[in-house]
């Protein structure tokens, strides 16, 4: 293991992130409030980073393991998920450590679910803190330095597979640098666009960008208590359903549209299918709530709509509480935390894609006892998929579940009632956000015990980092020379 | 620069990892999904997984903006049709064809200019046989490079314990005579671009300038006497063995074959005069010694076989034979050889990626030379009247650590420089740098490293 070099990348994160941190600091000056809290962890999270890495600043040796990048994308993302406590600590606005860790950890792996129990009326500039962690995280705080640091060369693909939430890992352009570049494009395109649209729909440009800096990167924090539904706009809310569904497309796909590969986004056979889940999906909940709970299906599609494309988006805003829902919509909705969106969105979940290869090969299963001497091959689209992604993907879809049990027995050991239990773990290891019962739409994690916190924070980044690259650290196989 | 590779074997690979370590847009294709693997796991580049014979494959690599198209694959004919379809597709690729069969290659004009328009063709077995010849010429040299036309040699050798250099310092190395400059040690695994300080030490392997007409001067002022060639065994009568068996057959040296196989023995005793052709096992000490191995001025092995032919060489050796020339063609036993003492090495990989890379730069640095293992290279470049190297005592240009000036090219006259010489304007420069230093060094010149002229 390359330590000094771990330990140099690591850093360079740290002070990206104190860099970063300038943005929120403005504008809290903007709008003349105290900006003590920002400057001081600015200049804490700057000096620290810029300590270590002039500190290692003789590495000679360049070369990133496969294990090096797996431990500075875990070691990068638990020390982000501490610099961005700072502000929270600094300003007062939590109680303790324990709390300020869970929003930092939340908002980094776009998760989006607060322990903040009133979030109108706190400082502007740390309000647009939390939401940039969402968008920071959302493509990848470490996608962003392979873009900006060149040097890493071969190294920079294997942080980038550490941290990509896909079974496959796309490269789009020959140098893996570029590729990062070019969806960190596409995303601040994205986001620019949003904010333009939701400007135009009357929205002030600061709750614009909050907005936005929470929408693409699927996490869902958002400046109002009652979430996107105190807007109590039709127009916001369709603008931001449509930009939950884009963020839950794959950026690779985004990248091939916006250099003209119209083909190759339309004729995507992980596209179709979660188009056509969400349909389904809406349809069902709109027909099952449109009279139990909403007078007609005007208000119960508009409602179902956002819901369960913010639920399978992995986003978490709320227009409506769906804990008031019938029993059947709140099932589609946990279901909906399970399944994700597509590879290489900023999505969590299981992911359409491994869903579609599961179920190929779960068919495939059957036709063998069908015709027992067929010769089978798992395809996605046309292409066959080779057997160690089938491996990785059963392995991932087996550990996800088992993660899921045992952090959901685990809350309720802790105190929570079955219903809260089971959605809060599926919320936190999907990073989706709201859950059900105690931890529903309306309500938030305060009242979560802090070991419940912690559990929670784990399937956080287990859910962001797609379990492998956290859980190969606790093997110690991993650690030996 | 967007670069397609097709084949990612040794020499596609080596390629691609000297270009990418450039900042080129390299693209590889190859059909073995465990080649492809191994580039993603150690390079930024891009691959393709599939036949680069597949217009299809070539299109999506991005043929249509390419500027290169190496076809580096085992195949003659792959790298054939790999460049007729690329020349197709894009009339302005510049195409590098990897050949074997030795009537392709004497039917050059063929393939360059009517056919397929190919630009360079690179034959590994014809080049080894020249690097053979070369190295007889200069005995006792482990490599030699030719720049400026092969008015300068780049000469490296092998120090024996015994050799009077083992232990002096560089400074001390000029009262020896001899007219020229040490650029580069390699020492294990490292690159050394020394200064006046260090010391030589016995396995090292030496890297110095000269010359054309003073080589064997100072090759005399280094090893203590000159070295002759006469007699010369040849193990293994594959194409390459038989190759270079012919070319001295040509120049009448007593030369001794030897391999296993009867049907290529009949062969090489028909189609050579002098040689003497041995059927017999090379790696087989008593073979060895009856053919008297022992009292060979050279002996070179060139079976099929990589680890044969470094014990083989070994044995040799310690029978008493004076140089051993080796193929070994697997890069990475290159940084261990002089550790064990082999002298020569010859690597048909490393001398096609060699070819190519020589051929592809042709801007401002004339010519490179990869120095083993790619870490350091000795390149060729003019100095322009903007940079800050001319006009001044070399000794006071800010040169950075690891690089050094071995010769000054003034026209007809070639200096091998000391602190004192002036560069002057338009001067051709030979230097040694390390890779790290590389872009410091294009800052100094105020050249890049560029392509095609």
């Amino acid at each position: 293991m390359n330590f000094p070099l771990v330990a140099r990348l690591v850093a360079v994160l740290c002070l990206f992130i104190g860099i970063s941190m300038a943005f929120p600091l403005a504008v809290s000056l903007h709008f003349d409030e105290a900006p003590g809290p920002l400057l001081w962890s600015l200049v804490i999270t700057c000096v620290a980073g810029g300590a270590v890495w002039m500190w290692t600043r003789d590495v000679e040796d360049t070369h990133l393991s496969h294990r090096d990048g797996v431990t500075v994308v875990a070691l990068g993302w638990a020390t982000a998920g501490l610099a961005a406590t700072l502000p929270y600590l600094f300003a007062g606005v939590v109680p303790t450590f324990t709390d300020a860790y869970f929003e930092s950890v939340s908002g980094f792996t776009t998760t989006g679910a607060s322990i903040l129990t009133q979030v109108e009326g706190l400082p502007r500039g740390l309000l647009l803190w939390r939401a940039q962690t969402q968008w920071l995280g959302g493509m990848g705080i470490i996608v962003l330095s392979v873009a900006i640091l060149p040097f890493l060369g071969v190294g920079g693909m294997q942080l980038y597979k550490a941290e990509t939430p896909s079974p496959v890992v796309d490269k789009l352009t020959p140098r893996i640098a570029d590729t990062a570049a070019a969806l960190w494009k596409v995303y601040i395109f994205l986001t620019f666009l949003e904010v333009f649209l939701l400007v135009a729909g009357d929205m002030s440009v600061y709750d614009a960008v909050c907005h936005a800096f929470t929408t693409l990167p699927t996490g869902g924090f958002s400046t109002r208590n009652a979430s996107v539904g105190a807007y109590g706009s039709a127009y916001i809310e369709y603008v931001i359903v449509l930009f939950m569904f884009l963020a839950g497309v794959s950026f690779s796909l985004h990248y091939r549209l916006a250099t003209g590969n119209w083909r190759a986004f339309l004729g995507d056979p992980e596209l179709r299918v979660y188009f056509w889940i969400t349909v389904v999906l809406v349809l069902l909940v709109t027909a099952d709530v449109a009279w139990s709970v909403y007078g007609g299906i005007g208000e119960a599609f508009r409602r179902a709509l956002f819901q369960v494309v913010s639920v399978m988006t992995t986003t978490g805003y709320a227009t409506a509480d769906f804990n008031k829902w019938p029993v059947f919509s709140q099932l589609i909705l946990f279901f909906c935390m399970f399944f994700g969106c597509m590879a290489g969105s900023t999505g969590g979940g299981l992911k359409i894609m491994r869903l579609i290869l599961l179920a190929r090969h779960a068919y495939l299963e059957i036709f063998r006892i069908i015709h027992p001497h067929a010769t089978t091959v798992v395809k996605f689209g046309s292409q066959p998929v080779p057997q160690a992604i089938m491996r990785s993907v059963w392995g991932f879809f087996l550990l996800y579940l088992a993660i899921f049990v045992l952090a959901a027995a685990a809350l309720t050991a802790l105190g929570l009632d079955m219903v809260s239990a089971l959605t809060a773990a599926a919320t936190a290891l999907g990073n989706v956000g709201p859950g059900l019962g105690s931890v529903g739409p309306m309500e938030n994690f305060a009242a979560v015990p802090a070991a419940g916190k912690w559990i929670l924070i784990v399937c956080m980044l287990l859910g962001r980092l797609e379990i492998y690259t956290i859980l190969v650290l606790f093997m110690p196989a991993f650690w030996r020379k | 620069m967007r670069i397609i590779i097709v084949g990612a074997g040794e020499v596609g690979y080596h390629i691609a990892k000297k270009l990418s370590e450039e900042d080129q847009d390299v693209v590889v294709i190859d059909r073995d999904p465990a080649k492809i693997r191994r580039i993603n796991e150690n390079l930024d580049v891009q691959t393709f997984l599939g036949s680069g014979t597949s217009p299809r494959m070539l299109r999506d690599a991005g043929i249509e903006e390419a500027e290169l198209l190496v076809a580096a694959t085992d195949s003659d004919e792959a790298n054939l049709v790999a460049c007729l379809l690329a020349r197709h597709l894009n009339r302005y690729v510049v195409k590098v064809a990897r050949v074997k069969n030795q009537e392709f290659v004497r039917e050059e004009d063929l393939f360059k200019k009517d056919l397929l328009g190919i630009d360079l063709i690179i034959n590994t077995r014809a080049m080894m046989v020249e690097t053979v010849l070369r190295l007889m010429e200069v005995p006792g040299a482990s490599e030699v490079i030719d720049f400026v036309g092969g008015k300068v040699k780049l000469v490296s050798f092998l120090i024996t314990p015994e050799s009077p250099l083992a232990g002096k310092a560089l400074s001390e190395i000029r009262c020896l005579g001899g007219n020229f400059l040490v650029g580069a040690i390699v020492r294990g695994h490292r690159i050394l671009i020394p200064g006046g300080r260090d010391t030589i030490q016995p396995r090292d392997l030496v890297y110095f300038v000269s010359r054309a007409g003073e080589l064997a001067e100072a090759l005399g002022a280094l090893q203590g006497g000159v070295l002759e060639m006469k007699n010369v065994m040849i193990i293994g009568a594959g194409d390459t063995g038989m190759a270079i068996a012919k070319a001295l057959d040509e120049r009448r040296l007593p030369v001794k074959l030897i391999d296993q196989d009867r049907t290529r023995c009949k062969e090489a005793a028909t189609g050579l005069d002098r040689v003497v052709v041995i059927r017999g096992d090379g790696t087989d000490r008593e073979l060895l010694r009856e053919e008297n191995a022992g009292d060979m001025d050279l002996l070179i092995s060139v079976t099929g076989d990589e680890e044969s032919n470094v014990l083989i060489s070994l044995l040799g050796k310690d029978l008493g034979a004076k140089k051993t020339i080796t193929r070994v063609s697997k890069l990475s036993y290159m940084p261990v050889v002089s550790a064990l003492g082999l002298d020569t090495v010859i690597n048909p990989r490393m001398t096609a990626v060699r070819e190519i890379l020589h051929y592809i730069r042709k801007g401002r640095i004339i010519s490179v030379a990869p120095l083993r293992e790619e870490q350091a290279e000795a390149m060729e470049a003019e100095a322009l009247e903007t940079s800050d190297i001319v006009n001044v005592p070399l000794s006071k240009v800010r040169f950075p650590r690891g690089a050094i000036v071995g010769a000054v090219i003034r026209g007809e006259e070639i200096i091998i420089p000391r602190g004192s010489t002036v560069i002057r304007p338009r001067d051709r420069l030979i230097i040694f740098a390390s890779q790290k230093v590389i872009p410091q060094l294009e800052k100094l010149l105020t050249v890049k490293l560029e392509y095609f002229g």
